[in-house]
């Protein structure tokens, strides 16, 4: 009994003093290791948790194996909590915290105080208006507006749609739906006859789908955020037709996209979307540099906006995406698994194992980044407060206007 | 002896005329027929929405997707019935949904056999949250609420958060064909509500369930094996969850951790709109069925408008608010005595002069 409380006293003078000495900006030396936070909004669905598992995999990868400890700290859906998971990593002396913020402007002033500590913040997919701190994301690249588009294309600029959108009130879903509703308000043969929110889920999507469907079941397509496969599935329930559509990066859509039999019953469209490998591209920017090998003043990055095709996707035989494959069979992962979780030019270090569990690959080194990053555009209320969006906002990128209003 | 002193209580009752489990049980179906004839009407009123609602196929919909609900607030039902409340539902039903695509889908979608398995560690699930309920006296929504978070904690740990395998085939074949051109789930769901309405009204443990609800001290002089009982519900509640997790398994062709997230609520207030008491020892199943499937049908209805998110959840709440209102048992009584009064009464005038006097 007294041995062991002599034990636990021993370990927590030693943590503590480890704890003084990385405050003490003593974690530069080689001995040390960086003390890297990976602070997650809820895990539970495929998306957050192959973000989680690109970075830990990441972390594990040499040299980082014996330079990083990396602690995941998962908040749930309240910014409360990530406001007090953040404080807790800045005065338990983090180097720096990659992370999923719940909100673009709740953590702002927790931000602040890190930053002023010498905190790096490396946010990836969503974003904070904090300007002390680096945002890596897809957002500003257009998902909306180019699907949208693609859609109306496909469409031949006339037809009934649905929308089905994410999370009532976040600030990603709307500015999805802004940027697509700037394209169909453009067309007025397009009707959007029935839009709801699927909360980025398979199965809310199919249900809300299923139910739409009962009121209009003469639909022409479908713009979809994430959750896109369930509505292929709800079609599927309720007759033997599919329609256009437009979704994100699951597994399941991607191979319904380039399977000959779901083209057959009207299946076309394009993959796009969030991309979960930001998370490695933030951790992997982040890591260049607290070692010094990078020089970068906090600014908004923009991840390229992933784009497929029907007629591009091509079907992986191996771990990786190599010779252009950009999906996984589904014997190999499930049907929500996102593709888009491994960049070949920025990730070259993992593969599926990884973003599956979270192990690194054998023999595979960390590779330097290419050296230039892109700015992304000023977004005021997703990237930036006291700011003004450029005029262009919408301008497309992916797909040009086949049909004139 | 026994029996003579039993038919003379009988006798006695009949002759002061007790009528109060006729009364019971008519008010109980009084307010499964009104529920029911809302769904209706809301589904025909759904048509001046869009002309294609109110057609066979959203009545299709309407049941499919209310199965779910429906297979889930039986066992609810029955926790509320003693006076409980099962929180662990939604755990329950991603469990039911993970083993079955981890054990069955993933290596041998053909086994069906294995599905009594994952139902069995469900039931195990329940029996512990029974044990801290009945034989531990914790309360209820407590125990149900920790149980639930450890089961949901040990998935994200057993799954790494990506849950995978396939649906197996059984699960396909119940949500996925058709008989006679009628889809399997509602062929199901009906041999289902039969079964359920007959085992909660009709059978002796049924009956033991109204009779601890209502008054456990009571029951158990009357000779109920209480402790028994109490736990039961818990057991058949996590057993119907892990049956609806196989269910939207196949329904929806794989699993997800928070499958089961969005069906807690509903199977409370599918419940109490069926009529049941939130406090236990009154309600029927039949009401309940009633109840979720007005459910399901406002959230047809709701996804068909084309209203803002604000105002559409609004609707949906003042909806679940009237039809609880309407329901409410003191407004039959007072449009019973309303009727009552306005009959040319002598009779309602000879009480006043009796209470005068």
């Amino acid at each position: 009994m007294t041995f062991g409380k002599f034990k636990w006293a021993a370990l927590a003078a030693l943590m503590s003093a480890t704890a003084l000495q990385s405050i003490g900006g003593a974690a530069a030396q080689d001995q040390e290791k960086f003390k890297i936070y990976l602070s997650l909004s809820y895990s539970g669905n495929a998306w957050q948790s192959e973000a989680a598992n690109i970075v830990k995999a990441l972390a594990a990868t040499p040299p980082y194996n014996e330079t990083v400890e990396l602690i995941e700290v998962i908040s749930g859906t309240d910014p409360q909590a990530q406001i007090s998971a953040y404080e807790s990593m800045i005065d338990a002396g983090a180097d720096g915290i990659v992370s999923f913020p719940i909100s673009s402007t709740a953590l702002n002033r927790t931000i602040k105080r890190g930053c002023d500590e010498g905190v790096l913040f490396f946010m990836y997919d969503a974003t904070v208006t904090e300007s002390c701190a680096y945002n890596v994301s897809y957002l500003t690249a257009g998902f909306g507006e180019n699907t949208a588009q693609a859609l109306v294309n496909e469409l031949g600029g006339k037809g009934k749609i649905f929308l089905s959108r994410g999370v009532p009130g976040n600030s990603v879903d709307k500015r999805h739906t802004d940027g697509a509703m700037h394209i169909f308000n453009q067309y007025p043969g397009i009707e959007i006859v029935a839009e709801y929110y699927s909360y980025w889920d398979d199965r809310t999507t199919q249900q809300e789908t299923a139910k739409a469907l009962a009121a209009h079941p003469d639909v022409d397509g479908i713009w979809a955020q994430a959750g896109e496969y369930g509505a292929i599935q709800a079609m599927l329930d309720a007759g033997d037709r599919l329609v256009p559509m437009t979704g994100e990066n699951s597994a399941g859509f991607r191979l319904a996209l380039a399977d000959p039999e779901m083209q057959a019953k009207g299946l076309r469209g394009v993959s796009a979307g969030s991309p979960p490998a930001q998370a490695g591209y933030a951790f992997k920017l982040m890591m260049e540099i607290l070692t010094g090998q990078r020089e970068l003043e906090p600014m908004n990055i923009e991840y390229p906006l992933p784009w497929v095709p029907a007629d591009q996707v091509k079907i992986c035989e191996g771990d990786v995406y190599e010779d252009g494959c950009n999906v996984f069979p589904a014997d190999r992962v499930p049907s929500s698994f996102v593709s888009e979780v491994l960049n070949p030019e920025l990730l070259p270090e993992v593969n599926i194992e990884s973003a599956l569990n979270g192990t690194p690959v054998e023999g595979a080194t960390i590779q330097p980044l290419p050296a230039e990053v892109v700015e992304a555009a000023n977004e005021p209320g997703i990237n930036c407060s006291r700011c003004e969006a450029p005029e262009d906002l919408y301008k497309l990128t992916k797909v040009q206007p086949t049909v004139q209003p | 002896m026994t029996t003579a002193s039993e038919h003379q209580m009988e006798q006695a009752f009949n002759q002061t005329g007790d009528h109060r489990r006729s009364e019971r049980i008519s008010r109980e179906t009084i307010s499964a027929i009104a529920v029911a004839i809302l769904c209706v009407a809301m589904l025909l009123g759904a048509r001046f929405i869009s002309p294609s609602l109110g057609s066979w196929s959203q009545v299709e919909t309407v049941l499919v997707l209310g199965s779910f609900l429906i297979v889930l607030s039986f066992g609810q039902g029955l926790v509320i019935l003693t006076g409980g409340l099962d929180l662990s539902l939604p755990a329950v039903i991603t469990l039911g949904g993970i083993l079955a695509t981890n054990w069955v889908g993933a290596t041998d979608p053909g086994a069906w056999y294995l599905l009594g398995a994952v139902l069995l560690v469900c039931a195990g699930v329940g029996l512990v949250s029974a044990i801290g309920i009945v034989w531990l006296h914790i309360p209820p929504f407590i125990m149900t609420l920790a149980m639930s978070i450890i089961v949901s904690s040990a998935l994200l740990g057993y799954t790494r958060g990506t849950p995978r395998g396939a649906a197996p085939d059984l699960a396909l074949a119940l949500m996925k064909s058709k008989v006679l051109g009628m889809p399997m789930p509602i062929l199901f769901v009906i041999g289902f509500v039969i079964l359920g309405a007959l085992f909660q009204s009709r059978s002796v443990p049924g009956r033991y369930l109204y009779a601890i609800g209502t008054n456990i001290h009571a029951a158990r002089i009357a000779g109920v094996p209480v402790l028994l009982v109490q736990a039961m519900p818990y057991v058949i509640s996590a057993v119907c969850a892990g049956l609806v997790g196989i269910m939207l398994v196949g329904y929806s062709n794989g699993a997800t951790l928070r499958m089961g997230d969005d069906y807690l609520l509903p199977s409370i207030a599918a419940v109490v709109i069926g009529g049941s008491s939130i406090l236990g020892g009154r309600g029927n199943f039949l009401g309940t069925v009633g109840g979720a499937l007005l459910l399901t049908t406002l959230g047809t209805i709701i996804t068909a408008i084309g209203l803002q998110i604000g105002w559409r959840t609004i609707i949906e709440g003042a909806v679940v608010l009237i039809a609880l209102l309407l329901l409410r048992e003191e407004l039959f009584q007072k449009l019973g005595q309303y009727w009552r009064s306005s009959q040319p009464a002598s009779e309602s005038g000879s009480i006043t002069r009796r209470k005068g006097t």
